[in-house]
């Protein structure tokens, strides 16, 4: 299996330059203020508000992309974990 | 041999000082101090001192009354180490920087007799006078196994140094007595550094950085251009650094 | 229990997260469990080479700093599950890199993978002493040049002093890796030879990885080398080293002395 199977005739430098761009775009945003991690922050606080669960049953995963970003947040909520209002 | 126009003779000398470094409160290291001299009379006298303050936060004033209150026990401060400009003047001992560390000098034993002997060989015992506190140690060598890598600073002031190996540019081995290389000497070797110009540099392979021996320097510029490269030796004649292959 | 190498060089830009990467990527296809830690804190490098750029969530800082488990910050691969990534963090700088912290996750990433490869920044200060502290390998990334020659044998004297195996008095197994290799640069005499840098450095050969473009197109892709062209020249030194690094005794081939003897008695004439 060779990814170059696919990129046979294509050169390089552009998917290069595609990668750089999407990258730069969310690194330049002034650390904290990028919207998918804020969006983290507060739904983890949310979900501490009403839940107590351990950091493993946790998982977090994020795809920035050109268009469109996705979080994707993992929960397992034990049966009986309901906090108390 | 091209002759050069005179110019006054600037050398380099290496000697090995001892180094104090005090402790605060002041008063109470010095009472450990009164101590350590009348177990050893005549310790420090003519016996170069330097005083090392780079863990103290002393001003001017403070540090004076510091070399002045050694001075009134007979300890004359040659230089000063860790000081910063603004804690020295003109009246003061001079700001020494650079300084290596050697092997920690021994102190003699309280009753004046036999001085501490280096392990290597069995030599009597030499009985110190108190008027001559020169210290000597018996001869002895450092022989290391591996490289000296780029970085590394050996100093042994007790005697030879063998490298079985070499020793890499940007290193540097200083021996109080000669410096062999079984190896490519592309560093720096500095022989003989305690004030012996008897000792001898050896290589196998001549493409040194710098050079010396008891304190007289030779750079990588100054060495024989036929010698680069080729097993040689360098020893001292008339205070010149002389140079042969050795075959 | 996994064991822990150290990628480093001294000299920056000489191939250590490519080679972080491409030696990975080449465990985890013999199915060891492998994650690749990235200690350039600030200027992280190796989650780009990895293709992982746009997943990154939390980073090695955040596991330090308890902001964060180790299982949710490891990137896992997309295209070989026995392969993962601790990223480095890009916003904080090496201050925020303690000793006990780096013990820690160093330990419990032992405990889950076969091998854990740390990626070295260039230098010799708190990063790149770090990576090393806790490495039972090392691979000392040389350019067959001058200045990375030296910084090597500086970062070679190190090894020997500033890691737990040496305070320990034990031996760190050292290996050089010389990469960007020019073969043409070699015929016509303008680099280094591989034996003169040997001699000097007076460590054991892993391997010789040529320069070659499939290098730049690799990284320009987002993925190591040796999952990019398993049958390019640097990938096959890679898969070689890595089978070296296992124990095995394979003669280091130098790249471009591949003509047998009929190819040097007529290799240089017109065609």
């Amino acid at each position: 299996m060779s990814v170059f199977d696919f990129f046979q005739k294509k050169k390089t430098a552009p998917v290069a330059r595609e990668r750089l761009q999407l990258l730069l775009a969310h690194e330049r945003i002034s650390p904290g203020s990028d919207l998918v991690s804020i969006l983290r922050e507060e739904i983890l606080a949310v979900i501490a508000k009403h839940v107590e669960i351990e950091g493993d049953r946790l998982q977090i995963r994020i795809d920035r992309g050109e268009n469109v970003s996705i979080l994707e947040i993992d929960v397992e909520i034990p049966a009986k974990a309901a906090r108390a209002a | 041999m091209l002759t050069e126009a005179r110019s006054i003779r600037i050398k380099g000398r290496s000697f090995l000082a001892v180094v104090l470094t005090p402790d605060l409160p002041f008063e109470d290291w010095l009472v450990r101090l009164d101590d350590l001299a009348a177990r050893s009379a005549g310790f420090f006298l003519g016996r170069p001192v330097v005083l090392d303050v780079s863990e103290l936060s002393l001003d001017r004033a403070a540090l004076k009354a510091m070399v002045a209150a050694l001075g009134e026990r007979g300890v004359r401060v040659m230089g000063i180490e860790g000081a910063r400009p603004s804690q020295l003047d003109a009246s003061m001992p001079p700001g020494m920087v650079g300084g290596r560390p050697a092997a920690d000098v021994e102190m003699p034993a309280a009753d004046g007799q036999a001085e501490a002997q280096k392990p290597s060989k069995a030599q009597p015992a030499e009985v110190r006078e108190a008027a001559a506190p020169v210290v000597r140690a018996a001869p002895s060598s450092l022989v290391l196994h591996e490289p000296v890598r780029s970085g590394q600073s050996i100093v042994f002031p007790e005697g030879d140094v063998t490298v079985i190996g070499s020793i890499a540019s940007g290193a540097e081995v200083i021996a109080g007595g000669s410096i062999h290389v079984y190896g490519a000497l592309r560093g720096r070797a500095l022989a003989g550094s305690i004030g012996n110009s008897a000792a001898r540099i050896f290589c196998r392979k001549l493409e040194a950085e710098l050079l010396a021996i008891d304190g007289i320097y030779k750079t990588a510029d100054d060495l024989p251009a036929e010698l680069r490269g080729q097993a040689a030796q360098l020893w001292l004649e008339n205070d010149a650094i002389m140079a042969s292959r050795l075959t | 229990m996994g064991k822990v190498i150290v990628v480093t060089s001294g000299k920056g830009g000489v191939g250590k997260t490519t080679s972080t990467a491409a030696l990975g990527a080449a465990l985890a296809q013999r199915n060891e469990k492998v994650v690749v830690v990235d200690f350039d804190v600030g200027l992280r490098n190796l989650d780009l080479v990895m293709g992982a750029e746009r997943r990154v969530v939390y980073d090695m800082i955040n596991v330090i700093q308890g902001d964060a488990k180790l299982t949710q910050a490891l990137i896992r691969d997309k295209r070989l599950e026995t392969l993962f990534l601790l990223p480095a963090s890009q916003t904080r700088d090496k201050d925020c890199l303690t000793e006990e912290g780096v013990e820690r996750v160093i330990g419990e990433l032992k405990k889950h993978f076969d091998w854990v490869i740390c990626d070295s920044p260039a230098g010799i200060e708190r990063g790149a002493t770090l990576a090393m502290r806790h490495a039972d390998i090392a691979v000392v990334v040389t350019n067959p040049e001058v200045s990375s020659v030296r910084d090597s044998d500086r970062i070679i004297g190190l090894l020997d002093a500033k890691t737990e195996k040496a305070e320990r008095g034990e031996r760190i197994e050292k290996h050089l890796l010389l990469t960007r290799y020019d073969v043409t640069r070699a015929e016509r005499g303008d680099m280094l030879k591989v034996d003169d840098v040997l001699e000097i450095l007076s460590i054991p050969l892993l391997g010789i990885i040529p320069e070659s473009m499939d290098v730049l197109r690799a990284s320009n892709l987002g993925a190591p080398v040796t999952l990019a062209d398993q049958n390019s020249a640097p990938a096959k030194a890679y898969f070689e080293a890595v089978r070296r690094l296992n124990g095995e005794v394979l003669p280091v081939s130098i790249p471009g002395e591949k003509r047998g003897l009929f190819g040097k008695i007529f290799g240089r004439r017109a065609a």
